[in-house]
């Protein structure tokens, strides 16, 4: 009876759980697909332990460690090999290694004929937190969210994917403006995140419209700023991962940016006056207008919060780095906030500007299909 | 004249306007946000505060402002504000397993360049910091998804007084599986945004799969948007307990 009812449901699950154990299992073995000779610490012995401070009198530890590592790949696969990793008590740029962790090395070739090998620690092998992270992540959206979560990863999946092709077609033909790639691949992320959540019905439609107007309304409001103050106050040198002209890539991220949460404005506004307009087919579109504009009220803080702090948040180590090597704090913020509080203003204009536009869309949409009803 | 200056200038004319006073109140919420977060990074300099302890601190005074302040002391938003705090918890205690293990705390390869005039030995756990920025990252968004679960949660049962405790939690469910979707969209894209920038440089460096897939800055920008998803998810059930649990316990 139990698993009459609920067949398709243990189906689903039964393969998720098949497929999670099937890729842990191989980010756990994939050793040998790595070009990169990798080790896995099997002993650890700190050596050394000195307390030191820096100029700004700042103290920290400095460790020193001895590890023994069974290396996992290639020609000298199944050999031990000695490394030595230096680390400091606050980690910011290394990492202090226990037993069971793999790392990437690279082998002392001087050492190869003598007993133990010796050799360098470039990196650390984790792709398996990776994958974890991931499926922990899916599970606890489809197990939350049901269909709707399968659906939101799904969406997820699709978006990064095409993220990932429209910046190579950039790559590939660094001619047309990224602005411009960024904005056809807006339409199709618009496109798939509300078609995928909210099914294809007179709402999504109205909702995909609004957002398409209302990210260009205020892209153009904010780009006019940049342009007619010159940019002033930004500060494009602290960008990081600079491979690009760095002002066309700021652009396309303010376009990136604000997407979703346009995207997110744009169909609450829309699901619910469609709502309203259900229950009660009579309705004045005077009313309606009225119902609209409480429902934007209530979104509108939460939503210019959720931006804020999703941009904030990650300049904070920078910020510590900078503050206490003694930088004047209005020039450590201004170097390392500018450009967040810009993208997080840009985004708070789109939603803002997105309550009225997606108001009337959703309107527009009913009017319409009460002259053809 | 300055940039940020005229966006804001712009952004609360539009606020005020389309928002009313509400709009204002959430305009000025920002700024006290910001306020927090600065007063917070000041605790974080000395060494010996526990910058988990002090992110902890932050949140209620964030999670306080924004619904108490932006919108009012009632019921419904102290509903709303145990949720947050519990779910908070429950992802604090995840957050820190998964940095420590997966080492993603600090600066990445790609740009420890650019840091070489700086001393890196300051004496701050890093770890510790890489936990608080993905929770401040998600502490809004959970927030937002608390209160709209909790107040059509007191309009259900006030129009529906003899509603059973496990219907009242089911329904919650439902109005959060509507919000999970959009919620983690915004997200999404928010991240994305800020990180353009990095997947080119990953796209024009000819990083492989594997790289990319061990990289520092990578997996932690992973760690961070899939973490604060799993926030907004987890808040629901937990926002839906704890109205459906107090609610019905008072008609009894």
């Amino acid at each position: 009876m139990f698993f009459q009812k609920h067949k398709k449901v243990i189906l689903f699950y039964s393969l998720l759980s098949l497929l999670c154990a099937a890729s842990l299992l191989f980010v756990y073995q994939n050793a040998a697909f790595y070009d990169r000779t990798i080790a896995k610490v099997v002993a650890t012995d700190r050596i050394e332990s000195e307390k030191v401070t820096d100029m700004h009198g700042n103290e920290d530890r400095q460790f020193t460690q001895k590890l023994v590592a069974e290396i996992l790949n290639g020609e000298e696969k199944g050999q031990q090999i000695e490394l030595l990793n230096d680390y400091s008590y606050s980690g910011a740029y290394d990492d202090e290694f226990r037993v069971g962790h793999e790392l990437f090395i690279s082998i002392d070739r001087a050492s190869v004929d003598k007993e133990a090998l010796t050799g360098e620690i470039t990196d650390i092998k984790r792709d398996k937190y990776l994958v974890m992270m991931i499926w922990v992540f899916v599970f606890t959206l489809v197990i939350v969210g049901k269909k709707q979560g399968f659906f939101s990863v799904i969406s997820l999946a699709v978006n990064a994917l095409l993220l990932s092709f429209a910046l190579d077609i950039y790559v590939r033909f660094p001619s047309i403006s990224l602005v411009l790639i960024c904005a056809i691949a807006a339409i199709f992320f618009t496109a798939i995140s509300l078609c995928l959540t909210n099914g294809l019905n007179e709402k999504t439609y109205a909702a995909i419209i609004a957002t398409l107007i209302g990210t260009i309304a205020s892209l153009t409001i904010t780009y006019f700023v940049i342009w007619i103050t010159d940019g002033n106050g930004l500060r494009y040198e602290e960008m990081q991962f600079l491979s690009r002209p760095y002002v066309m890539i700021f652009m396309a991220s303010l376009f990136v940016g604000s997407l979703g949460a346009v995207m997110d404005i744009a169909i609450t506004m829309s699901a619910s006056i469609f709502e309203i307009y259900e229950k009660n087919r009579e309705i004045s579109m005077e009313a309606l207008r009225k119902s609209g504009m409480a429902i934007g009220k209530d979104v509108m803080g939460t939503m210019t919060s959720i931006l804020f702090f999703v941009y904030i948040s990650g300049s904070l180590p920078m910020l510590i780095l900078y503050l206490k090597n003694a930088a004047p704090l209005g020039f450590t913020l201004s170097l390392n906030l500018s450009l967040e509080m810009a993208r997080a203003l840009a985004g708070g204009i789109g939603i803002v500007l997105t309550i009225p536009i997606g108001l009337y869309t959703a309107i527009f949409f009913i009017r319409r299909k009460q002259v053809r009803a | 004249m300055n940039t940020l200056l005229i966006l804001a200038i712009i952004l609360f004319g539009l606020m005020a306007f389309v928002g009313g006073k509400k709009g204002v109140r959430s305009y000025f919420s920002l700024f006290i946000n910001f306020g927090i977060l600065l007063i917070m990074l000041f605790f974080m300099l000395d060494p010996k505060m526990n910058p988990i302890i002090l992110t902890l601190i932050a949140c209620v005074a964030i999670v306080s402002v924004n619904l108490f302040y932006v919108n009012e002391v009632n019921l419904k938003t102290k509903l709303a504000f145990v949720s947050t705090m519990a779910t908070l918890v429950i992802l604090f205690v995840f957050i820190y397993l998964m940095t420590n293990l997966s080492m993603i705390q600090g600066f990445g390869e790609e740009e420890i360049d650019e840091l070489a005039p700086y001393s890196l030995m300051i004496g701050i756990d890093f770890v510790k910091v890489g936990v608080s920025i993905v929770i401040i990252s998600t502490v809004g968004a959970m927030t937002d998804v608390a209160i709209a679960i909790s107040s059509p949660m007191r309009e259900l049962i006030y129009h529906n007084p003899s509603i059973e405790r496990k219907e009242l939690f089911t329904s919650g469910m439902r109005i959060g599986r509507d919000i999970l979707g959009t919620d983690t969209n915004t997200l999404f894209f928010a991240f994305i945004g800020s990180y353009l920038a990095l997947v080119l440089w990953f796209k024009d460096l000819s990083y492989s799969i594997g790289d990319i897939a061990n990289s520092r800055v990578f997996v932690a920008e992973v760690v961070t948007i899939l973490s604060a998803s799993i926030g907004i998810a987890l808040v629901i059930p937990v926002t839906s307990w704890v109205n459906a649990f107090y609610l019905t316990r008072k008609n009894e």
